[in-house]
This record gives structure tokens, sequence and C-alpha cells, in this order.
């Protein structure tokens, strides 16, 4: 692979922003006010020249150029003109991939990760918890993520449901919202919610309460949608004396998982709790579509592959709890090559900032190929989330969602410079305060430093 | 520092034993340990003198012998030539805090011995009687180039005990551990403060910084007033009537730092804590290395008049709300552009091999590179007091010696030998093992 001698990166650097400085006196970007709101709206496109693009599903393409009109990807390529009057970002010497996209995250929910209250919760709607302003997006921004997939935590079997979101970091919730997403729900089993029930003396505490506890769940489920058939049945009959159900919020969830309206996401570690899960799916008739975390994966990835089974992980976690000590870093290889989607995940606000060299290290354990790594964090989650018509590649009626690195994003230096999101500049490293777009706050004022007056030297032996 | 020459005297002995246990390649069946090594054709990172491209390291009785551009560099004629041809060469990296040897599985309470918590002033705890010298995550960690480290404790008391400088190879604890009770922490974030529960008006002392901070005064002072009474009675030995004292382990434990002989290590975060931490150590006369600074962006200047070295980090910690991003992924640059010797740290145990790859991140944030490297290097031997035995690629140190196909600071580059001692250590690990049985 490339061997980036950073002495040649800095001068890259020093060259792209020398560049860009002058390639035309303050190049008019997107912002709120500027005339990107009118390429939002179709009327002018937005160019981006020059660059190395790393496209997640046509390879790489030197000197590449995105046309970008109303929010979409219109033209990309090494031989696309800038059509008349367009925006042009000269990113000579830079390089554009699609926007980064987490299929495991916990961040802006604050405290609010767990309903731990019961090992059943599928009528829990994240979204109700999700804090939008919060500044872990922000730092996931511009980090390169721009789709991002917040799940229930790990405590109970059946969790909540996600929230699918971009980061349009300074707009208001729902428009942080990711439109028409499939919905998904968390599901989980092994250490957490048997250590969580089990320490406060109740069921589950062992694995095969675990699943008992599961089975039940969706074994009442089936019951509420033979209640609601026969009632139905009665009802389209005549019965006048037929009596409707109660509805039960938990139940009308659960349905939906048996009737396959919602993506289900199972937190996993060991080998045989993903046959134990896949069992039960065809057991009672659902689809998975991931399995997360994910640790042991490797050790049945045939298995996995032929149900069609997403799996997202970490590159290199391992250790930290007994059901991660069989982990190995070549494990997102072993399972691509035996025909898995993988996807590298963070389930961190602080990996969420640097998938990209998450991503790289799977080109060292295993020798996964750019384009492969890449998908692990664009393509691939996509899918997972059910997103991937939409975005996680640059291709033409894609959602413009573009990060521009200021390095090779394969590797340690690889630094976002501009995020856009839906054809819009969300962030902009070269900006003064946060570097946001949306987002009319600065950075707290700094005190004035102690010690810069007449105080004695500290003394230091 | 007091002993490291004579701890890495005795080390040379048991060097013997060392190489017997890692000799044991069948490949190389016919050689000894006393073959010489030449590692040829790569580019040596020396730290000290510059990248030498096509260089030679000669590595014999586990010391590097030579080092120099292969057209004008002897090679023994016994030695064993290792074509390094494209490869990058570098001195063994250093992590200035890790847990490692300290815990296997973080969940499993059974296999923690990372802070003793009944106290929070526990200078007698000694990593040293805990440190676990078979812990599967040392091949882990070895595997990616990082061959020396600090042991430290957990961060939850103010005091939490005594670091070790371990070597991450050897036949035993004995022998990785090359310096024991080689610093003392002393954590001041605010962490360190125990529960108060308003309810029942219960809580343990201290529960809040200045508890933290008159508890830490009055050890110290206790540890003074136990010297002075050793010393009175030592003076007095003989006399009638004249008892020794009774040895108290917690305040001896204190006096080498009080002496000025150790480091100790003050980690803080925010410049409120720094300052206080820093007023204390003055107050005590304290030879100290900082820790941490990650909220100090305000007082980098005042930082780097205390000419005190920073172990800086993890720059993965998220900076406050009211700062930009970056804050914290750029401290390191930002340290040195004033002057201040900075090393680098894990600050973990599964995962120190990722230590160069927060280098290499803070280079992407403005760190030269050079500075990088020696941040992981000598900066790190110079502040543990090593400085003539360890950190780069010069005749006459320690023979830990790393050959990667590539740069060592970028994610994508293998390690392909590691030389610790000078003996060339197994890449082999669990995880390869794991690899190897269900990649077939």
């Amino acid at each position: 692979m490339l061997n980036r001698v950073p002495t040649f990166l800095i001068a890259i650097v020093l060259l792209a922003s020398a560049a860009l400085a002058q390639s035309s006196p303050a190049p008019a970007l997107p912002r709120p006010g500027s005339p990107a709101r009118a390429a939002r709206a179709g009327v002018v496109d937005l160019v981006i020249q020059n660059a190395t693009l790393l496209t997640a599903t046509h390879g790489r393409i030197a000197n590449g150029s995105v046309v970008v009109r109303a929010g979409k990807i219109a033209a990309f390529g090494a031989n696309v003109s800038a059509p008349a009057g367009a925006i042009v970002i000269d990113a000579g010497g830079k390089y554009v991939t699609p926007g980064l996209i987490d299929a495991h995250s916990h961040m802006a929910l604050d405290d609010d990760v767990n309903e731990a209250t019961s090992p059943i919760v599928p009528q829990m709607m994240m979204v109700d918890a999700f804090q939008f302003a919060s500044k872990e997006i922000y730092r996931a921004l511009a980090g390169g993520v721009t789709s991002a997939m917040l799940l229930h935590g790990s405590a109970d079997m059946i969790g909540g449901q996600a929230v699918i979101m971009k980061t349009k970091y300074g707009l208001g919730r729902d428009q942080l919202l990711f439109p028409n997403a499939p919905r998904s729900i968390k599901f989980a089993s092994g250490e957490n919610p048997k250590r969580v029930f089990g320490q406060r003396q109740q069921l589950p505490s062992t694995r095969m309460g675990n699943f008992a506890v599961q089975r039940q769940a969706l074994l009442d489920a089936q019951d509420y949608v033979r209640q609601w058939d026969e009632y139905e049945a009665k009802k389209q009959k005549g019965d006048k004396d037929a009596k409707m159900p109660k509805r039960d919020l938990k139940l009308d969830a659960l349905v939906e998982v048996l009737k396959g309206k919602l993506y289900v996401q199972i937190h996993c570690y060991r080998a045989d709790e993903f046959l134990t899960e896949m069992a039960m799916a065809k057991e009672f008739g659902y689809k998975l579509r991931a399995f997360h975390h994910a640790l042991e994966a490797y050790k049945v990835a045939d298995k996995i592959a032929a149900n069609n089974v997403g799996v997202a992980t970490w590159a290199d976690w391992w250790g930290f709890k007994q059901e991660a000590w069989d982990a190995t870093p070549w494990a997102a290889v072993i399972l691509m090559r035996k025909g898995v989607r993988v996807a590298i995940k963070s389930d961190s606000e602080d990996q969420i900032r640097r998938l990209n060299v998450e991503a790289a290290k799977t080109m060292r354990y295993g020798g996964a190929t750019e384009d492969e790594a890449m998908k692990m964090i664009t393509l691939n989650p996509a899918w997972i989330i059910g997103v991937d018509d939409r975005v996680g590649s640059i291709d033409v009626g894609k959602d413009a969602d573009l990060v521009i690195w200021n390095g090779y994003p394969l590797s340690s230096y690889g630094v976002p410079e501009k995020v856009f999101i839906d054809g819009e500049l969300f962030f902009d490293r070269t900006l003064a305060g946060y570097g946001l777009t949306h987002f009319a706050g600065t950075p707290e004022s700094l005190p004035s430093p102690p010690g810069s007056g007449d105080e004695p030297e500290a003394e230091v032996r | 520092m007091k002993n490291p020459l004579r701890i890495f005297a005795s080390f040379a002995v048991v060097l013997f034993f060392a190489a017997s246990a890692f000799a044991q390649q069948p490949s190389r069946a016919q050689e000894t340990r006393t073959t010489p090594v030449a590692i040829k054709g790569g580019k040596l990172l020396t730290i000290t003198h510059g990248t030498i491209e096509n260089g030679v390291v000669v590595i014999e009785n586990g010391k590097i012998t030579a080092v120099g551009p292969a057209a004008s560099t002897q090679i023994p004629a016994n030695a064993r030539v290792l074509d390094a041809t494209g490869m990058t060469v570098y001195p063994g990296l250093i992590d200035s805090e890790s847990h490692l040897g300290l815990t296997e599985i973080s969940a499993v309470q059974s296999t923690n011995d990372l802070v003793e918590t009944s106290d929070e002033i526990m200078p007698h705890m000694h990593v040293a009687d805990a440190f676990h010298a078979e812990s599967d995550l040392i091949p882990t960690t070895r595997v990616n180039g990082i061959t020396n480290a600090i042991v430290a404790p957990a961060s939850q008391d103010t005091l939490p005990g005594q670091d070790s400088f371990i070597q991450l190879a050897g036949p035993s604890a004995d022998e990785m551990l090359v310096v024991r009770d080689i610093a003392m922490p002393l954590n001041f974030s605010g962490a360190q403060r125990r529960k108060m529960d308003w309810q029942s008006g219960r809580g343990t002392y201290p529960t809040t910084r200045m508890g933290m901070a008159a508890q830490l005064r009055q050890a110290f002072l206790d540890a003074l007033d136990y010297q002075q009474k050793v010393a009175d009675s030592e003076k007095r030995k003989g006399e009638k009537g004249v008892q020794p004292v009774k040895r108290d382990l917690k305040l001896e434990a204190l006096l080498p730092y009080l002496d000025g002989k150790k480091p100790v290590v003050l980690a803080a975060s925010e410049p409120s804590d720094l300052e206080t931490a820093v007023k204390l150590a003055n107050e005590f006369h304290l030879k100290f290395i900082l820790n941490h600074v990650t909220h100090s962006r305000p007082v980098l200047d005042y930082i780097a008049r205390l000419k005190a070295p920073v172990i800086v980090g993890p720059i993965y910690d998220f900076p406050k709300d009211n700062e930009r991003y970056d804050a914290v992924y750029s401290l390191p640059g930002e340290l040195v552009k004033r002057g201040v010797k900075i090393a680098f740290a894990s600050y973990d145990s599964h995962q120190v091999r990722n230590l160069p790859y927060a280098a290499g991140y803070a280079v992407a944030y403005g760190l030269p590179y050079d500075e990088a490297m020696k941040a992981l290097t000598i900066n790190a031997a110079e502040i543990w007091g090593l400085a003539d035995k360890l950190g780069s690629l010069d005749a006459g140190k320690i023979a830990n010696v790393v050959v990667a196909n590539g740069d060592p600071l970028d994610v994508k580059t293998d390690v392909k030998h590691v030389f610790i001692n000078g003996q060339e250590i197994p890449l082999w690990d669990r995880q390869m093992e794991l690899r190897d049985q269900y990649s077939k």
C-alpha cells in the first residue's frame, strides 16, 4: 500500500491549501444564505474537482470530479467537466470519499441508552431520548461521519427502536432524521442481559434464561396476533359482540418483528449464540439484519453468510469481558472472505470520530483492499441500516454525502477537511471556531493564563 | 535516578537465561544466543542521528554494536544477516503509562489487580508485586513493536502506589521488571474523591478536592516527621532506653520522593487541578513529570515554564463541549511548539498495541513527525532516566529493535521482526492462533 511519508504529506497539505487559496477569491461554499441554497434548490451545481475519489463501488479514480445537483450526486469521474455556473471546489491533492456511516452508535442519547427495568422493551423509541444538539454529533461529523444508527443498549434481550440520522449538526431534530429509513430494533444476548437482571435476582441470570425470556416474548406476540386475527374475522362476519383486544405497545412492536417490518440488529458475541439466534429467527419466521460486536462470528462465518446476516464489528477490540476474550483483529477479513457483509462500527463516541483509521486496520490485519476497507465504513453499514440505495458510495443519484480529506483517509493521517450532507456543507475545518456552518456558537473564550503576572516562577528539581 | 544502572548490570547477567528461552526457533537451530545479527538494507530511524537509508544495525550479546550506512558498516563474519530491504528499522517503542500485567479480562474482577481503593494514600503498593509476566496481553502488545512500558496502578487514588518499568519479554517477572518503583503517580483530577451521600449525611473523607489536597499534605508531613524520628533514633542508637522507630511502610514509601530521588507523576487535566498539584509538589520539593494536561490548553505557556516533561493524552479524550473538536488531538503539537518534552502513553492494557497510531494521529493534527517518533522512544527513555540504555538506534544501547514494512505510526504498517535484548521474539500471539484455527 501507499507508504505515506509525513513530510510528503505535509507538503501536499501545504500545496493543496495554497492551491485552494489561489483558485479564486473566497470560493463560494454552500453555507446558509450563500449560493449553496441555490445549489440545493437545483439552480446552481456544486463541483468538487481534482481529487482522488475513493468511491466504494467504482474503485479509486485519480483526478476525479464529483458534480452535485439538488443535493444528489449528478455525475462523477475523471472526465467530468464543471457545469457552467457551478460552485467549484478545487480539491487538488486531496481525497474524496462517501460520507462515513456508523451502524452502531449510542451518541446523543445521554444516559438514556438502556431501559433496563424489564428484559423486553421493544416499545422504547430512541427518538424520544435523541439529543439532537449534543456535541457528540458535531465531533462525529468532524470525523467524516454523515449517517449513523443510534441503537438501544444491550441490557435487555429485546430493546427499543433505533434512530437513523444524518449528522446535520445545527439543524432541528426532525431535520437530522434520515428520511424514510427502514426501522431497526435492537436485540441482545449473552453477558449483559444475564448480568443486569441476574444481579437483581431476576430472570434472566443465565444464557438459557436469556433465550427463554426472548422466546416467551415472541410467543406472547404470536398469541396477540391470533387474538387480533380472531377479532378481525369475527368483525368481518358481522359479529357485533366481537371484543377488540386491548392494544399493547410492547406486543405491537414484537408483531412488527414477526412480520418483518423491523430490521433486527442483535448484540451478540459468542459463537453458539449466533446459531441460537438464527435458529430462533427461523422458528418464528423473522429475518435478522446484522449481528453487532460479533467478536466470535468468525468461528461460524459460513453459517452467518448462508443466512445473509451482516456483521457490524470493531477492528481490534478485545479482552474487556469474558465473551470478548476470543476476539482476533483478523475477524473482519475472515468474515468478509467467507461472504459476510462486514461493517466496522464504533459503539463509541470516541471511535466514531475516526472510523477511517479503524477501517484501515483491516488492510493490515488480513489484507483487505482499499475498496473493501472503504465499504466497511460506507456501503456495508448502509446496507445494515437499510439505506444502501441512497448513501454509502459515490454513485449517480445517491445523496451527496461527501467528505474531502486532506490526506489518505485509510491511514493514521487522513483528516476530514470538509463534510457535505445532501450537497450542503456542514463542517469545514478551515473555518474558525467550531468549524461548523449551521451552528452560530463559538468555543468559549479562553481564560487568561495563570502565572502570567508576578507570581514566582514554579520551582522544579 | 538512583539504581537503574545497577539493575541493568544484573539485567545483563540474566540475558543469558533470557536468550536460552528465546533461542528455540528450529529454522535457526544451529545459531546460538551469541550469534550476532545484522539487520541490513533497511531505512533506519535512528532517532538521535537522523534517518539512514540503506543502513545496517548490528546486534551482539543483547546490545546494539554498530549502526550506520550499509556501505561503511562492518558486519561480523559469523552474523546472521537479516535482509531488511524496503523495511523501516527503529528502536522499540516505549509506552509511558500502561496497566500491562495488572489485568487480563477487564470485566472479570478476579483477573484485576489494578488499584487498591481501600485508602487514597497507598504509596506502599508496588505494581511489581502484582505484575503478571505471563499475561496474554504482553505478546499481543510486543508484536506491534512496543518493547517497553511503564506499568502504573489505576488512578482512583491520589497516591495509588509505585510504577515499574518493564521490558516486554523475558524468562520471568524478575527480568521483565527492569526498574521497580521507578516513579509514583500523584493523581489530582477529582476522580479520586470519595462518595458523599447528603441524604444520610455519610461520606468517606475526602469527598472534595480540598479534602484530597489536605490529605496529601498531611501524608507528606507525616512522612517528613517519620523521617526525622528515624534519623533521631539512628543518631541516638545505643543510648539507653532508645528504641528503634517501628517501620511504617506507607510513610517509608514516600521518602525517596520527598528526597527528590525519584519522580512523581502529577496527573491532572484541568488548569485548576494542574496548578493545585504543581503547588503541592513544589511545597514538598518533589521532582515531577506532568501527566494528561488534557484540558489545559489555556495554560500551555505556564506548563512550558514549569520545564517539566509531559506525558500527554490520551489524545482521544473528549474535548469539553465548549472546546473545538480537535482541542485535544492538537495538544501534543501545541506543547512541542512551546519547547515541552513530551511522551505518549496508551493508558491502556489490551490496546497498548495501538500506541503508535495515537502518535500518528497527533501528527495529523500538527505534531512534527520526528517529534512524534521521539515521544515514543528517546523522550520516554530520558524521562524515565534510561536514555543511556534505550530509546534510539545507537551502539551500546540494549538491542530493542523493530523491523516493519513501513511507517511505524501508520495503522497499515505490519511489524515483521521484533528484537528484545537482542533476541528475536516470535511474532506470535493468541489472536494469530485463533486466526489460523478458523480461517482455513
